[in-house]
């Protein structure tokens, strides 16, 4: 083994062993939204860091020329990058962070056929030809007919011997679900607001995806206004406009529709600093009121943003806490994140 | 190598000497996207310790190349002949760019001052040191002597940069060093010439002189000389030291060693380009001094083409200097000293006096740097970025007492700049310092505007 394979090998046991207490630390770590062929990754590349002495907030950046690193010529920048061992990691990460299993609610159950070669037929294909049954029903004609001979065992296998693998068609049970992602991207949410919330909803994805692998992703983003944008574009969105939390949640009962309560878990998430327009508070609660009994979920994210939050979260609260499926939490920064996951899972 | 990448490699190098450049012979290797990525975790060295951070960024450079987020084109290490690698499947073009990139590292390596004290044989070095581990994993434990590293690479910025350049008196005192002592290699001296028996208590004479005689940022040597570890662990901290030190004028040289490299490249490649060629150029050239964050290529191109414009047309001197910022932009008494000034230029600055001597508001208006209206917060926001590029960026501790109390614990303090520390790194490195130490330590430090002082052990 050459030596950095064993650096490597040493590194994985590590990670394994010990990502238990560590798996805070990666979740406020900062994710790479990068594109894979074509489609969105980010990604929990294991990572442990020895701790040194360093500032403990970003320097000063000065002349617009801050932000991320780059890697071009030389070892110089570093990109975070995909590493498969994902569902391992999900696992470890559900534990330590003691995420919620989340339950199908309802009846949405559609059965759904799944193949597996369990069983033993007289007829098919030669190349699942089961050899061992073969000559195990070669044997047992041998000895009835008195042919086998123990000092010579040849056995020859005839038609009738011959057994072959086949399949089984299993009904299995299988909950389906939809999430909806609402992101305030008025001008009041910054760059920096924007990221946490972009982290959570990735993880929230990954962790329904988990529970109902036949999630459908519909993402929107609203200021004033809601539309309805594809994945890429969400992850990818910018601050500006002004705030009316309402017409996300009409927007999203909309969007929802084709997704009926009886068949589907819907969950719908909602990201914004709570710094509603006057008025438009009671119209959003009203819309909620209306939504909430459909969803298996909604949870409400508010962050802190350089001005402060707004009230949307207590006003939220106030008037329906006591319901069931809200899921509402504050993010204050990096550190609220894997807190604020938990309890947006429901738990 | 290739027939033509060989000839290639002759005519670039010819090229690069006629122009005035001067460096080592340079050996050029094509690697595949593996060994690349193992040698850029390794810091460009086939032969380290075995510990598994190193696993851990070949990892990182592994991945990154197989999801094409990223390639390293190049990587070239500083020793006598330097060695450069190519990433095998390159176009032939790129090949070429990297192969004149690299000849002008080779001359910078050869001539900026700061490189001037490392030494030239660092593989040698390097393969030393992972031998000197390795024993010490077969004797005392693959696990204990890993568990040792972790606590010694946390430590691995508090060195003092200046240590290259200069002799501190204490390391000079002859009371500490007989005459007899045998030079070897840092690690090895614990073993070649053990410390004298300490003086007994009757002996000792009234009072010792403090440990450190003054502050002191080299807290990884002072532990090496000082904590009461075994001989094993001193060669290791003696080694973690020296490599850190090994990287500090890289890390100080970043933006002007890239930018000399690639002014390089454009001015040796252009005049050869066939029309066929220039648009791929183009391409490569587009990718590399990409605006995007601090890019060092960018920045170092840019100001160093900055540089040698402004001393081609004599905009530099006290009459220059004294004119409104309006009319230097067409102030022209030409000179054609642009060239010579950016020898001397690559000859004597780090990034911080280089950005400090030639960003000038000017210059940062035309690259769009700063936009006019923030123009009066131009001083302020190059002393942020240069804040940044101070020390590596890492805060800057020093060794004040190793008697704090009179109780042989240690005192450290942070020279606060006004950017407060990660209290929990920070913390988790003041145990492993206690760890080291065996007696309590303390970090004077500002938390939330108010003087602190952080402790592990006590």
């Amino acid at each position: 083994m050459r030596p950095i394979e064993r650096d490597l090998l040493r590194f994985k046991e590590i990670v394994r062993g010990e990502v238990k207490k560590r798996a805070r630390e990666f979740l406020t770590r900062e994710e790479l939204f990068g594109q894979v062929e074509g489609r969105l990754v980010s990604i929990p590349l294991p990572q442990l860091e020895l701790p040194k002495i360093v500032y403990g907030e970003p320097l000063g950046e000065g002349l617009g020329l801050g932000g991320p690193g780059t890697e071009s010529l030389g070892p110089g920048g570093h990109v975070p990058v995909a590493e498969l061992e994902l569902e391992e990691f999900l696992d470890l990460m559900g534990e330590a962070l003691r995420l919620p299993r989340l339950r199908p609610k309802g009846e949405g159950e559609v059965t759904e056929e799944a193949f597996r070669y369990t069983t033993i037929a007289r007829k098919g294909p030669r190349g699942l030809r089961h050899v061992r049954r073969t000559l195990k029903e070669s044997l047992k004609r041998a000895l009835i007919t008195g042919e086998y001979r123990p000092e010579e065992p040849l056995l020859v296998p005839e038609r009738e011997d011959l057994r072959y693998k086949a399949p089984k068609t299993k009904p299995r049970p299988h909950a389906q679900a939809v999430v909806l992602f609402a992101l305030d991207v008025s001008g009041s949410m910054r760059e920096e607001e924007l990221r946490l919330v972009k982290t959570l909803s990735f993880w929230i994805t990954l962790w329904i995806k988990r529970h109902f692998p036949r999630l459908e992703r519909r993402y929107l983003l609203h200021d004033a206004e809601a539309w309805e944008v594809s994945e890429e574009e969400f992850f990818r969105a910018r601050e500006g406009g002004g705030t009316r939390l309402s017409s996300a949640l009409l927007l999203a009962e909309e969007i929802l529709k084709p997704y009926p309560e009886a068949f589907y878990n819907r969950y719908l998430y909602h990201f914004s600093d709570g710094e509603n327009w006057q008025g438009d508070t009671a119209v959003a609660l009203e819309a909620l009121r209306r939504l909430l009994p459909t969803l298996a979920l909604y949870g409400y994210a508010q962050v802190q943003g350089p001005y402060g939050q707004g009230h949307f979260l207590e006003d939220l609260k106030e008037t329906l806490g006591e319901e069931e499926g809200l899921a509402a939490t504050e993010v204050r920064g990096k550190e609220d994140l894997p807190l604020a996951l938990r309890r947006l899972l429901g738990g | 190598m290739r027939k033509e990448l060989r000839r290639w490699a002759e005519r670039l190098r010819e090229r690069a000497l006629a122009e005035g450049l001067s460096f080592p012979p340079v050996l050029f290797e094509e690697v595949g996207p593996e060994e690349m990525a193992m040698l850029a975790a390794y810091g460009g060295f086939p032969r380290r310790y075995p510990h598994w951070r190193f696993g851990s960024e070949y990892l990182r450079y592994r991945e990154t190349y197989r999801y094409g987020l990223g390639r390293i084109y190049e990587l070239v290490v500083n020793t006598h002949p330097v060695r450069a690698y190519l990433l095998r499947g390159n176009t032939l073009l790129a090949q070429k760019l990297v192969m004149a990139h690299v000849y002008a590292h080779a001359d910078f390596f050869q001539n900026n001052l700061a490189f001037k004290p490392i030494p030239k044989d660092m593989h040698e070095e390097m393969a030393h040191h992972a031998a000197f581990v390795e024993k010490a994993m077969e004797r005392h434990g693959a696990r204990s002597v890993e568990e040792f590293l972790d606590l010694a690479l946390s430590l691995e910025n508090l060195i003092d940069p200046q240590a290259l350049y200069i002799q501190r008196e204490e390391d000079a005192s002859p009371k500490e060093r007989p005459p007899d002592r045998l030079r070897v290699r840092p690690y090895l001296d614990p073993y070649v010439n053990p410390p004298p028996e300490p003086p007994k208590e009757a002996e000792e004479g009234a009072s010792p002189s403090p440990l450190p005689p003054r502050p002191t940022r080299d807290i990884l040597g002072f532990l090496a000389r000082h904590a009461p570890l075994a001989p094993w662990q001193k060669g290791i901290l003696e080694i973690i030291r020296e490599e850190s030190l090994y990287y500090v004028p890289q890390a100080a040289t970043k933006i002007l060693n890239e930018g000399w490299a690639t002014y390089w490249h454009t001015r040796l490649l252009l005049p050869l380009l066939s029309p066929a060629e220039a648009l791929e150029f183009a391409e490569l050239q587009a990718g590399l001094l990409a605006p995007q964050g601090l890019n060092p290529y960018r920045l170092g191109y840019l100001l160093l083409k900055e540089v040698e414009d402004r001393w081609d047309k004599g905009r530099f001197g006290p009459e220059y200097e004294a004119l409104p910022l309006g009319e230097r932009l067409t102030y022209e008494r030409p000179t054609g000293e642009g060239l010579k000034k950016l020898f001397q230029v690559r000859t004597i600055h780090t990034d911080l006096g280089f950005l400090d001597s030639f960003l000038t508001p000017e210059f940062a208006l035309r690259q769009r740097l700063i936009s006019p209206e923030d123009l009066p917060r131009f001083a302020e926001a190059k002393q942020a970025l240069l804040f940044r590029l101070t020390n590596a960026g890492y805060p800057i501790v020093e060794l004040v007492d190793a008697n704090y109390g009179n109780r042989g614990e240690l005192l450290l303090e942070h020279a606060y700049e006004g950017v407060g520390l990660d209290l929990k790194k920070t913390k988790a490195v003041l145990e492993n310092l206690h760890r080291l130490w065996g007696r309590p330590v303390h970090l004077k430090t500002v938390v939330e505007g108010k003087e602190a002082l952080l402790s592990a052990g006590a």
